[in-house]
């Protein structure tokens, strides 16, 4: 093995292996690139195929110039033996004017060229030598980008298929060919009518033409039908093919499906609906607990004031006690016959009457009352008590209509308690009527058919349904209770009487009492606007 | 016939002031007020009434304690005590037959003809 550098300083010299056992030839090309100025030469000789492959292995090589008749070799095989060490690496072909035929079916084999040994002169040989190694390195780089581009459609998870201007598939990446379940070479040349149902094929080509027509892009989600008949949805890109000159070659397709994604957005949207739905639950309970917490407030506001009234009516029981006894003491010293100073003091001991009348009632509502519930005749009761107002009706000119029902149950009540509150709504419905009118007092009994028993209601003594009821109606004929003011009548110290006439806690206490026995009262504006009804429910006695 | 010596014990003035007048102005009674709870005992002792008109509520020392003093007191052990207090109700006393702690009582505010009625009916003769 000889080795010989040459020429130029400028840039890098290029690595030739030569493989020749005639030496006159190793000498020739040796003359003839020293000739070459331009570029530097690394010339590595040797004379069998065996030593160049050793060469080959161990070396880097920018071309290699071989003879095709070798003593270990001979012909063609010379050629493909260099080949297979080194497919990366050009090669040129020096041929005798005997061989012509053989080298140029070595360039069909890859060689990159072949050149005549006699006559050559060392600008063929460089030029040729340049041409192998950059139509080489071309070639190289036109390998890698088909196989990167290669790689690409045949790793992307989409199908990608080709077709011409005549409908006929001219390319199919694998994907594309598992799902029509045919190999590549059934697929180029057919068109869509060999592997779809006929109106889809036809779809799919109007399509293509529209793409072919127009130039532009196609892209649209598909809604197809799957052989088992599921509904499956495909996103569908077509774009035109070019030729360098712009003109349309065919057009490409890409497709995937998307029905996976699609069930996932309106498993979605589902989701989103059931969840705006229990948003709207939540918010209904929410409001629900926050009316059944305004109920146990008012529940709460009730006792608070109660509590707050006792504590103000024991105060103010103490003035009034050294009022009284100032009143007493002036009535026995005053003079006799002095008509004002006895008006006076009259005046002054009614007051005191009456202030302490409403701490008594605040004290009664404030109290939780022990009830001694004793079986009472319910018409007795009432007529008892009507005649305790008797004078306040006589008074106003009212007319008293009993319809009292016959061999009622007896009702459990205790009687002082329950006179109370009928004295109550009596003297309420007698200051309704201030020029005259009736007052109908009806009773009967009726049997439970819903439950009485109101949320926040801290009576747990209820009425049940299927229990029986014995019901008093009071009736008047006055002017009714303005709507605005329906609401706020059971409110403690809630009055339209005049100062002195009302203490704003008959109803209060009314109800409280009622309740404390199980039972419910009810106020209600009579349905043609003549007057008010109070409906009292209290519980039948039964014997333990 | 001798007056009745009625000890009056309770912390507003004005109601003992004006009670004093009202019962002295019936020449039947001597009575002596005591506005302070804590010197009520002394002033029973000094006294010697035929009868204690006691407020329950008061501040430093409740009736109830005054009562329990004169009661333990050997001296005055048998002195008939009345409340005289606005912490009852007249339906709760009257519910009681009067008697409220071992004693007769009666509800703030009351009228003279009320508490001399109470006077005459427990007094020591």
């Amino acid at each position: 093995m000889r080795r010989l550098a040459t020429g130029g300083v400028d840039s890098k010299p290029i690595q030739i292996l030569l493989v020749e056992d005639n030496s006159a030839d190793v000498r020739l090309l040796q003359e003839l690139l020293k000739e070459i100025s331009l570029v530097g030469f690394v010339l590595t000789v040797v004379s069998r195929i065996s030593e160049a492959r050793t060469k080959l292995a161990e070396e880097f090589f920018d071309v290699v110039l071989t003879d095709l008749s070798l003593p270990d070799s001979r012909g063609l095989s010379s050629f493909q033996k260099l080949h297979e060490a080194a497919p990366t690496v050009p090669i040129i072909v020096l041929s005798g004017s005997d061989d012509e035929l053989l080298a140029a079916s070595a360039v069909r084999e890859g060689a990159q060229d072949y050149l005549f040994k006699t006559g050559l002169n060392s600008h063929t040989l460089a030029r040729s030598i340049r041409h192998a190694i950059e139509r080489h390195v071309a070639e190289q780089k036109l390998v890698r980008s088909e196989a990167f581009y290669h790689s690409l459609v045949e790793h992307l998870p989409q199908n990608i298929f080709r077709k011409d201007l005549g409908e006929r598939f001219t390319f199919a990446n694998q994907r594309f060919c598992q799902l029509l379940g045919r190999p590549l070479d059934l697929i180029i040349g057919k068109t869509d009518f060999d592997f779809y149902p006929p109106a889809l094929a036809a779809k799919f080509q109007q399509d293509d033409r529209q793409v072919i027509r127009t130039g532009q892009i196609f892209e649209t989600i598909e809604e197809n039908v799957a052989p088992d008949g599921e509904k499956i949805y495909v996103h569908v890109v077509k774009t035109p093919i070019h030729d360098a000159k712009g003109k349309v070659l065919g057009t490409q397709c890409i497709f995937w499906d998307t029905t996976a994604q699609k069930r996932f957005e309106q498993q979605l949207q589902r989701k989103n609906v059931e969840l705006a739905a229990s948003e709207a639950a939540l918010r209904k309970s929410n409001e629900d607990l926050r009316s059944a917490q305004l109920q146990l407030i008012q529940a709460e506001k009730m006792e608070s004031i109660g509590t707050l009234a006792a504590g103000v009516a024991h105060e103010v029981k103490n003035p009034l006690a050294i009022m009284q006894m100032g009143v007493n003491y002036l009535s026995k010293k005053m003079p006799e016959g002095d008509e004002n100073i006895t008006m006076v003091l009259q005046e002054m001991k009614e007051a005191i009457t009456r202030a302490d009348s409403i701490t008594r009632g605040l004290l009664d509502f404030a109290a939780s009352k022990q009830l001694a519930v004793k079986p009472e005749d319910f018409n007795q009761l009432i007529t008892d008590t009507l005649k305790m107002v008797r004078h306040e009706l006589n008074e106003k000119r009212i007319e008293l209509v009993k319809d009292l029902a016959a061999s009622l149950p007896k009702v459990a009540v205790d009687k002082t308690q329950i006179q109370q509150v009928f004295v109550n709504l009596f003297i309420n419905a007698a200051h309704a009527m201030p020029s005259g009118g009736t007052l109908t007092v009806r009773t009967f009994a009726r049997q439970i058919t819903k439950s009485t028993h109101s949320e926040g209601s801290r009576s747990s003594a209820h009425l049940w349904v299927g229990e029986t009821a014995l019901v008093a109606e009071v009736d008047d004929t006055g002017g009714g209770i303005p709507l605005e003011h329906l609401a706020k009548i059971f409110d403690p110290f809630f009055t339209t009487k005049p100062t002195g006439v009302g203490t704003g806690l008959g109803l209060p206490v009314s109800r409280k009492i009622v309740e404390l026995h199980g039972g419910t009262i009810d106020i209600k504006n009579q349905p043609d606007g003549q007057g008010v009804r109070v409906t009292v429910l209290l519980k039948e006695h039964r014997d333990a | 016939m001798a007056k009745k010596r009625i000890l009056l014990v309770d912390d507003e003035k004005s109601l003992t002031t004006l009670l004093k007048l009202n019962l002295e102005e019936t020449g039947n009674y001597e009575v002596r007020v005591e506005n302070w709870p804590e010197d009520a005992l002394a002033a029973a002792r000094e006294f010697k009434p035929d009868l204690v008109l006691l407020d329950i509520i008061m501040p430093r020392l409740p009736g109830g304690n005054v009562a329990a003093q004169i009661d333990g007191d050997p001296q005055l052990k048998g002195t008939p005590i009345i409340f005289l207090t606005a912490a009852v109700r007249r339906s709760q006393v009257e519910d009681n037959d009067g008697i409220i702690c071992e004693h007769p009582c009666l509800a703030k505010p009351a009228s003279i003809d009320e508490v001399i009625a109470m006077i005459e009916k427990h007094a020591r003769k």
